[in-house]
């Protein structure tokens, strides 16, 4: 009989750990196609903007070797500052793809690193829907970890980080964050340092990856003190949190860009008190062992306050003295929405700095939105240790991923733990009496790893069996008054959701992730055809093979990334945007006018001014709709010279047609992404010069270029590329507007052929004079 | 030990050509020079006499113009005639010995020759809607070590305007065409330039570098794979670049090259055109009787003097090159290959990867070479690694697409070593994962209970 039990034992055991592999396989599989839509649409293609410069850093790694990286100075960035790019950088991402890299060829595996850097996220994304299963197992069941493995592999929120060619610290932070909570998790669960020590160093490859870090140093203390609070504390817990916090800070300190921030930054602190009020608390539990009880008593009272306002005054000393740097810009906007619009408008205008709005929730997390609070439910229902932890998570990640739509990334592997909670505690109910019955392939499987979670979740429980016990008390209370009918209704529904779940996902990530943004692709209406604009590799490729090596590429910030990485060329400003007085200079010459932003260009070296101009096919993000940005940075920096009202119609609005105000008619950004597009028809009846994108004939349409010179422009206008003029190359240096007779406007319109000839007939004079002077 | 071998047979030419020189004469020559694109392709139409009757044996052929590419020799029966190429020092001429292959005192000669860069833009710089106005320089007469009899000399031109050209009576001029001559009774060793200055909108392009792979797999497939640097080498653009006027107007920028086409075996497939920061959207490919189509649009129209590179490649069968008897393989293949019409190839280096195993390697090129060192590549499945066969060669143009061949011995045996190795990893991982779940590395000692 015993022996049976035990085949059968193992039988069930084999078959779970089978169902487990084969689920898991298929979600790392799911997962790792469905983020192919873009490499199959387009090709296999570093994406947009930050991936550009990880994917830079990564060559150059690859390349030049580990040690030259960390002291690599970039000079062809923040001309004429340049940027230390190893100790400015998360080198995680670089180092993973590289070590993948070197492995590759050491076996003999020539891989581009491209290759590897394109399909670096959706490898990861198997691996967080692994480290995500690992989670959910130790927070619930393992049935409800196979459900949160599944939607992880798929679910939006998550993708839009990681799709392939999307080659950012995010897609391989998300694997290192849940492994870290799991790691922690079950180090709390045992009590061992074994297992804190790897969330230590988890932590540790989480630090190097990505400056979320911070909210895994924020979670685990506040989930330490919330234990703390509830009168859950345990020597396991000091155990872990002791290892973890000691290994863990002592880790962190390596990463060069961290440095010595987690001792010094407000940031951090949290996680400090709490190791220290752990301590003490643990001080406390040995004194209670040795002291009487009204003692103890009097002596918690008095010296827990006198602690934790010794702590409290500690921290906000050394603030104000200057030792713990204050909150940085990006937290306090965390904390007040409306800060960043106020105080750093660079933040504010990036997009994914924008508050979430409510439909974004349901567009990248569909029904787990739904599903998740019944899972937090459960867990808040069944409480024990380590689901104190995953509610704080998931309550700390709504507030998050409310305020900025980035952080929705960190809402995402939560809900999909809780929804998963939520679906398998569904099944769990409606499927129990069921398991007699041969039901289709798919339920079966379910149902069997529901089974299996049992049989594994008593063998694996070492603490709190009481949960086990709850469960099966409550089940065939349910049981018992559901008809099969209804059960059936239920697990067809529930079916269908999840069916319809999987569809939602694959069509988001088909819509709305999967376009590399540097190849634009639109079907024509007429006749259903795909045509590809290639305009942005059209100018960067152009930039790198006809221009001098040291060109120095004026752009706004965001395009900064991508020159460097394209074209190879110096850029003045680019994505990471540590200098805002730099970038104020470049939006002051953007939008000064031509001869004013002439001088700031020369003294900053720059040969060759890059915008993007929408108006001809109507692509929305380019350099006119961004223009109110580089006004408002400019006006940060110099208020003197730039005024955002300026660019303001009367009536406050910003137009660029004939009524927009003059400040806007004049300067750069308009004269560059405009010239010579007066003349252009883009359709027979039409006016000439107008513009698709903001629906406006343009109101400066008749004017020349002084001091640059078309260099090239795209097939469709969208990238136009200019050519700083050296000071002897326009024929009038010594001219100033002073100094002539300034005809009345109207004589300028009326000047004839002839007389423009005569000016060009002098030029050459001049030209050749200077060039041989030369 | 060669080259003194050939050092004596020089000196015997020289000295019995020293002794004959007086007595052969061109009797009559016609010369058509093409020069409607970059290239200068010359034919000549040579009737050689030994006036003194004796049979002729051989012939000196001076190359005047600079930079020459390709030269062919053929008699009047159509036979190949020897060539060599007599060194000299001192002097930047070519030289080249003929010898007949059969010896009578009357000899007819069909020579070709293809030079690069001797046609240069003049100006050298122009405007965007400007046209590109070239000048070629050449010889008037054929520079020959022997007098000659008559002469005449077509000139094809890429357009009827003509700014100038060199007048030496009798000529006409007739559309694209300058008829000179004939010339008669021009004496040895006669220099006079003939200058031609026109309208010539042909695309200049030159391939800088050509770096051509091919990889032999021996389970059915030949990987070509082209990297190409290449620059419009014609009039360079001054001035500002026009994107309105470009478009709009047809006659702007005619000397810049939108796109150009390449033809690829006709069994080529799996072609890829991409450079640095990927694939280039912009080509069409058509399917041929005989060829792959390949139109292919550089990502920028290339102005003059604007560069750019990319990457070219596909597969084709091996059956169709790859030819074997036992273990001994021949390769047969292009050296080079068709990149645009009329190319000029500054420098070419071919690399050849063979299958991991290869021995016994032998090249046989139908023209002189500059061989590489040999080289070992280890890619996919490699242990010991793959042979390389290298080899450069500079200044080539269209004619010179012919075969190579390559002997190799390799056995057909180690074909089946690089599936034995994924099976043998497999194999291992397998044994490693059962290893490692049946083994307990726990440190403490667990009560076992059932």
């Amino acid at each position: 009989m015993n022996r049976n039990s035990k085949i059968l034992n193992n039988k069930i055991a084999g078959y779970s750990s089978l169902i487990t592999f084969v689920v898991l396989l298929i979600a790392w599989i799911a997962g790792f196609s469905s983020r192919l839509f873009a490499v199959i649409r387009f090709e296999s293609i570093i994406h947009e903007f930050d991936p550009w410069f990880n994917y830079r850093a990564t060559a150059y790694m690859v390349q030049h070797g580990w040690y030259k990286f960390l002291n690599w100075f970039d000079e062809r960035a923040w001309y004429p500052l340049g940027r230390i790019v190893g100790g400015t950088v998360y080198p995680g991402l670089m180092i993973t793809s590289g070590s993948i890299h070197y492995i590759l060829h050491i076996l003999n595996i020539p891989v581009h690193i491209r290759d590897i850097c394109v399909f670096l996220a959706p490898v990861f994304s198997g691996l967080t829907s692994i480290s995500t299963y690992l989670l959910t197992k130790e927070l619930w069941s393992p049935g409800a970890g196979l459900f949160a493995a599944s939607f992880i592999a798929i679910v939006p929120g998550y993708i839009s980080r990681s799709v392939a060619g999307s080659y950012d610290n995010e897609g391989i932070a998300i694997f290192a964050l849940q492994f870290t909570y799991f790691l922690w998790v079950r180090s709390v669960k045992t009590g061992s340092a074994f297992w804190a020590s790897g969330a230590a160093i988890s932590y540790f490859y989480m630090v190097s990856a990505w400056g979320g870090y911070v909210f895994i140093i924020n979670l685990i203390p506040l989930h330490v003190f919330v234990l703390l609070i509830m009168g859950r504390y345990s020597p396991r817990l000091l155990t872990s949190y002791s290892t973890f916090y000691i290994l863990g800070l002592l880790f962190s300190m390596q990463i060069p860009f961290v440095g010595f921030q987690p001792i010094r930054t407000s940031e951090h602190m949290a996680a400090m008190g709490v190791f220290v009020l752990l301590m003490a608390v643990a001080a406390l539990r040995h004194l209670q062992s040795v002291l009487s009880r009204n003692e103890f008593k009097k002596l918690f009272i008095v010296g827990g306050f006198l602690a934790a306002a010794l702590v409290f005054v500690a921290v906000v000393a050394l603030t104000l003295m200057g030792v713990v740097a204050p909150w940085s810009g990006r937290f306090y906007s965390l904390w007040d929405t409306g800060y960043a619009k106020i105080h750093i408008p660079i933040i504010a205008s990036v997009s994914e700095h924008q508050p979430t709005t409510w439909f974004s929730f349901f567009f990248d997390l569909h029904i787990l939105v739904c599903a998740f609070p019944v899972g937090l439910w459960y867990c808040v229902k069944q409480i024990n240790d380590e689901r104190v932890f995953v509610v704080l998570y998931a309550i700390s990640a709504v507030y998050f991923a409310g305020v900025m739509v980035r952080l929705m990334l960190t809402l995402t592997p939560v809900v999909c733990m809780l929804a998963g909670v939520a679906f398998s505690g569904l099944l769990d109910v409606f499927l129990q009496e069921d398991s007699s019955k041969r039901m289709p392939n798919t339920i079966n499987a379910l149902q069997e790893s529901d089974e299996q979670d049992e049989s594994l979740e008593r063998k694996s429980l070492y603490d709190k069996a009481g949960k086990l016990r709850h469960r099966t008390k409550q089940d065939p209370t349910h049981d018992s008054g559901i008809s099969s009918n209804l059960k059936s209704i239920v697990i067809l529904a529930v079916l269908m959701i999840l069916m319809m779940f999987a569809v939602h996902c694959t069509w988001v990530t088909s819509n709305a992730y999967s376009s590399p943004s540097i190849v634009l692709a639109f079907h024509n209406s007429q006749d259903g055809s795909r045509n590809i604009l290639d305009d942005f590799r059209e100018a960067y490729y152009w930039l790198s093979q006809n221009t001098a090596d040291d060109a120095r590429i004026m752009s706004w910030w965001d395009y900064g990334y991508q020159i460097a990485g394209m074209a190879n060329r110096t850029t003045l400003v680019d994505n990471n945007t540590w200098n805002n007085s730099h970038i104020a200079l470049v939006g002051k010459a953007m939008s000064s006018t031509e001869e004013k932003s002439y001088e700031i260009m020369t003294s900053l070296d720059v040969d060759f001014v890059l915008v993007i101009f929408g108006g001809v096919i109507g692509y929305s993000g380019d350099d006119i709709n961004k223009f109110l940005w580089m006004v408002r940075i400019a006006e940060g920096e110099h208020p003197k010279d730039i005024k955002e009202s300026d660019f303001f119609t009367d009536r406050g609005e910003f137009r660029v047609d004939a009524e927009g105000a003059p400040a806007l008619l004049n300067c750069l950004m308009y004269k560059l992404s405009y010239y010579r597009f007066g003349e252009l028809k883009l359709d027979y009846r039409g006016p000439s010069g107008y513009d698709r994108t903001r629906n406006a004939v343009i109101g400066n349409k008749d004017f020349d270029l002084t001091y640059l010179e078309e260099a090239y422009t795209t097939e469709h206008w969208l990238v136009r590329i200019y050519r700083v003029k050296k000071p002897f190359e326009f024929n009038r240096p010594s001219l100033k507007a002073k100094d002539r007779l300034i005809p009345p406007t109207n004589f300028i319109s009326r000047k004839n052929q002839k007389k423009r000839k005569g000016l060009i007939r002098n030029r050459p004079i001049v030209v050749k004079g200077k060039r041989t002077l030369k | 030990m060669e080259t003194n071998w050939v050092f004596f047979v020089a000196m015997i030419f020289s000295v019995t050509l020293n002794s004959t020189i007086s007595d052969v004469i061109n009797k009559n020559l016609e010369r058509t020079l093409d020069i409607t694109s970059q290239l200068v392709k010359t034919t000549y139409k040579l009737t050689v006499e030994e006036t003194s009757g004796k049979p002729l044996k051989d012939y000196e052929f001076i190359v005047r113009e600079p930079n020459l590419s390709y030269i062919s020799v053929k008699d009047g029966f159509n036979k190949k005639v020897e060539i060599e190429e007599i060194q000299e020092n001192g002097s930047n001429l070519l030289k080249f010995n003929l010898t007949f292959s059969e010896f009578s005192s009357k000899q007819t000669l069909l020579i070709e020759t293809v030079s690069t860069k001797n046609i240069l833009a003049y100006p050298s710089h122009i405007k965007q809607n400007d046209k590109q106005l070239v000048k070629f320089v050449g010889s008037l007469y054929l520079y020959s070590k022997y007098p000659t009899y008559a002469q005449k000399t077509n000139v094809i031109l890429s357009s009827p305007n003509i700014l100038s050209h060199t007048q030496a009576k009798p000529f006409l001029v007739s559309s694209n065409k300058i008829f000179l001559g004939p010339y008669e009774n021009i004496e040895r060793l006669v220099d006079e330039e003939l200058v031609i200055h026109y309208e010539n909108q042909s695309p200049f392009l030159t391939v800088n570098t050509l770096g051509r792979t091919i990889e032999v797999s021996h389970w059915g497939n030949i990987a070509v794979k082209e990297s190409i640097h290449m620059t419009h080498t014609g009039a360079k653009l001054k001035g500002p670049f026009s994107r309105y006027d470009f478009q709009k107007d047809g006659r702007s920028g005619q000397s810049a090259v939108k796109s150009y086409k390449t033809y690829l075996p006709a069994s080529a497939f799996g072609v890829y055109y991409r450079d640095t920061n990927g694939n280039i959207s912009t080509s069409n490919m058509n399917l041929l009787r005989d060829s792959v189509e390949l139109e292919l649009r550089p990502r920028f129209p290339l102005f003059g003097g604007w560069k750019t590179q990319y990457i070219l490649g596909y597969n084709v069968p091996s059956y169709e090159y790859l030819f074997s008897s036992g273990n001994e393989y021949l390769l047969k293949m292009h050296v080079i290959d068709h990149i645009h019409d009329n190319m000029s190839i500054d420098e070419a280096v071919v690399t050849i990867i063979l299958p991991e195993g290869s021995s016994n390697i032998e090249l046989v090129t139908p023209y002189s070479i500059k061989r590489r060192q040999n080289d070992l590549i280890h890619t996919y499945l490699d242990t010991v690694g793959r042979p390389v066969v290298s080899f450069s060669q500079q200044n080539l143009v269209e004619s010179h697409i012919s075969q190579f061949t390559l002997k190799y011995r390799f056995s057909k045996i180690s074909l089946l070593q690089e599936p034995f190795l994924v099976i043998l990893f497999i194999y291992i991982i397998f044994l490693f994962t059962i290893v490692l779940l049946r083994l307990d590395f726990s440190l403490t000692s667990h009560f076992h209970k059932d």
